[in-house]
């Protein structure tokens, strides 16, 4: 199983969900795959989930999404004792872990490689519903079919190193443009104005 | 801190339009959590580090919140990647409500504490976040909305150090 595989999967599921992903290849190849408005391309690593998680808060009646990677993970291991307190229903955490760190281009080993186990951590963390999945078939049914559950959701997607993202165009949108297609979307489909923008 | 004061610095911050605030305690202005928590118009979230209470409040004002994050001035520089990258670089308001543990005006300033104070400054001059000191109650509630009011004007952190009568 390769990343780029579950996420043309995933992308044909996307409705009126948030998604929101950390810098590795997954940015690049979900910026290629979906044009939807609701995705929040976070440009550094250990960040997404908590944005993830701030967001799943502030708008409890839309499902999020977050795309991570297994070096983002280790980078904030706190957030999953947070969300396992918090557990909040309509947060949903798919993490590609390669093993390694890909984008250093040397692609040397993370924990998970050796004796790390992600889904046992989320677990002890306090999250009840995390599984490991290693096939195209397992991805499709658990966790595609969990986009229609109301439960919180760590999956660990453990998939094989590739290199597609350096392959296809990075996406060409710099974060602050991103992030305001994301917040007017936000502003039209909740029907309010988000307060930060303001009037100049 | 009085319990007055806490009360007004609460309330103040609930007039500036604070609805979200993520923390993780200290011991200058730990106060404020009890009246936070029981006030239903504020959502308390608790964080295991300063690092994600920055980033769970970035998020929550994507999602239209007005977030705020109360830490000690030690969080400042755990979270200042965050900071730096959710807060400057993609350009997220958030308040900073932070005590200010070692500063000169700390009350409670000691050997244990003073490095940490000598240094809070410089790094929020480093990150670019701007700030305020406030040491008493005086015009604590138009403050504390100045600094509210600057955070999204600067789409970015702005920070509120707490010490002098806030640090007794």
């Amino acid at each position: 199983m390769i990343r780029h595989e579950c996420l043309e999967l995933l992308a044909g599921k996307i409705t009126d969900q948030l998604v929101v992903t950390s810098q590795s290849g997954q940015r690049i190849e979900w910026s290629y795959l979906s044009r939807h408005e609701g995705n929040l391309l976070v440009g550094m690593m250990g960040c997404a989930v908590g944005i993830g998680t701030g967001l799943a808060l502030a708008l409890p009646h839309r499902k999020v999404i977050v795309l991570d990677s297994d070096g983002s993970v280790l980078l904030s291991l706190f957030n999953l004792a947070t969300l396992g307190n918090l557990r909040p229903k309509n947060l949903i955490v798919f993490v590609f872990d390669n093993g390694v760190y890909s984008g250093s281009r040397i692609s040397y080993p993370t924990a998970t490689a050796g004796n790390t186990d992600l889904e046992a951590i989320a677990r002890g963390a306090g999250i009840e519903k995390t599984l490991t999945i290693r096939d195209i078939e397992t991805f499709k049914r658990k966790a595609l079919g969990a986009l229609k559950q109301n439960e919180l959701a760590f999956f660990v997607c453990k998939v094989k190193e590739s290199l597609m993202h350096r392959e296809i165009p990075r996406p060409n949108t710099d974060l602050a443009e991103n992030k305001y297609t994301f917040v007017r979307y936000l502003e039209r489909s909740e029907g309010k104005p988000i307060r930060f923008i303001g009037r100049g | 801190m009085e319990d007055q004061l806490a009360r007004r610095l609460v309330q103040g911050l609930k007039d500036a339009g604070i609805n979200f605030v993520t923390y993780l305690p200290e011991t200058r202005l730990s106060q404020i959590i009890p009246l936070i928590q029981d006030d239903p118009a504020m959502e308390l979230i608790p964080t295991a580090s300063e690092q994600e209470a920055v980033t769970i409040a970035a998020g929550a004002t994507l999602g239209g919140k007005q977030a705020a994050v109360y830490m000690e001035n030690t969080g400042i520089y755990v979270s200042s990647y965050s900071l730096l990258t959710v807060g400057k670089q993609l350009g997220v308001p958030i308040l900073l409500v932070a005590g200010y543990l070692g500063g000169v005006p700390d009350q409670r300033n000691s050997f244990l504490y003073a490095t940490i104070g000598s240094h809070t400054i410089p790094t929020l001059n480093g990150l670019g976040i701007e700030y305020m000191v406030l040491e008493e109650g005086e015009r604590l509630e138009e403050r504390i909305k100045d600094a509210v009011r600057a955070a999204n004007a600067l789409r970015g952190p702005f920070a509120l150090l707490f010490a002098g009568e806030f640090s007794v």
